[in-house]
């Protein structure tokens, strides 16, 4: 009698064990479905015309010590500060593939936090004091454009002066296109650049393809339990 | 029992080969080289390869299925469509056991 209640207990269990597997299971496959779905829709909001949205506070759209957000990118924004010193950038490409020494220079941001400012092309003096500036936001660069040198930015990104310049950061940097000192706009050559397509790795196709396989496979183990009773039945 | 052997053999056979492409072009074309013309050339191959196996893993259940195989067997074979060579193990396993 103990015994059946024992083995009663343990096929209890047992089921109790799979119907939890299973439900894990299918949920983390139709979780993945829909991550899929989701990165197909970015993939294809990509694919639309960049559209240009109204300039914005930099503090509204970003924070110091904290990431880029996707929505973040590409806005023009304004802010103000000190510049603290400026650096060559070489070998970087503008929008018409040129490539050339780039002037980036780090700016203490009024109201706290690092940024790294893309001021020019040409060389150019770093303005002193106060200064106003408008420019387009993107993402930090993650590969390195030339060799590391002191003085120098192997690639645009904030992470590299850290140790010199110890602080908060904002992420990314801004390529201006307007400077004002003093209510005076600096004429200074800027560097043309398209807006970045921030990348979802990928094709919309390929996304849903495997949209379908999660989803599937998310069948799969539904029909798995069902297929071992039809079997069992069938022996 | 014939269709249900060949249509998994075919399945096998074209998973098989889509996965070979997959490992060893389209992943090391996107990850390793930095040539955006050759990348474009082999787009297709990761949604033909999802499209493919989606519809190798219905051909693999409904023939083992048909067969009678363990739960066991059964994920193996839908698995065997995830890995370059396993889908032509499984289908030279098939076509030695059912001989028509």
């Amino acid at each position: 009698m103990r015994q059946n209640k024992g083995l009663a207990n343990k096929a209890l269990i047992g089921k109790l064990g799979n119907t939890l597997a299973v439900i894990l299971l299918v949920t983390a496959f139709i979780w993945l479905g829909f991550w899929q779905l989701d990165r197909a829709a970015e993939v294809k909001e990509l694919q639309k015309p960049y559209q240009e949205l109204p300039i914005v506070a930099l503090s509204d759209i970003a924070t110091p010590n904290s990431n880029l957000r996707g929505e973040s990118v590409n806005r023009i924004v304004e802010f103000s500060g000190t510049y603290v010193s400026q650096f060559d950038a070489p070998n970087q490409i503008d929008s018409a593939g040129e490539k050339s020494n780039w002037l980036v220079a780090l700016m203490e941001v009024d109201g706290g936090g690092y940024l790294l400012v893309l001021r020019s092309d040409l060389p150019s003096d770093l303005p002193k004091g106060d200064i106003s500036v408008t420019g387009r936001i993107f993402p930090r660069q993650y590969e390195d454009q030339s060799e590391r040198e002191v003085g120098k930015l192997s690639r645009i990104d904030p992470s590299l002066l850290v140790a010199d310049f110890p602080g908060d950061y904002y992420d990314g940097f801004v390529a201006v296109k307007k400077e004002i000192q003093d209510g005076v706009e600096l004429t200074v050559p800027r560097v043309n650049l398209d807006p970045a397509a921030p990348s979802v790795p990928g094709y919309y196709w390929q996304h849903i393809a495997y949209v379908v396989i999660w989803w599937l496979m998310a069948l799969v183990v539904l029909f798995l339990p069902l297929y071992s009773r039809w079997r069992e039945r069938g022996q | 029992m014939k269709g249900v052997v060949q249509r998994f053999r075919v399945m096998a056979l074209l998973a098989g080969v889509m996965s070979l492409l997959l490992w060893f072009v389209e992943l090391p074309v996107v990850y390793l080289l930095d040539a955006p013309e050759l990348e474009a050339k082999v787009k297709w191959i990761p949604f033909v390869h999802g499209y493919i196996y989606a519809v190798y893993v219905l051909t693999a259940i409904h023939f083992t299925a048909k067969a009678r195989f363990t739960i066991k067997r059964m994920i193996l074979f839908i698995l065997a469509g995830t890995l370059p060579i396993l889908s032509f193990i499984a289908e030279r396993k098939v076509s030695r056991e059912y001989k028509f």
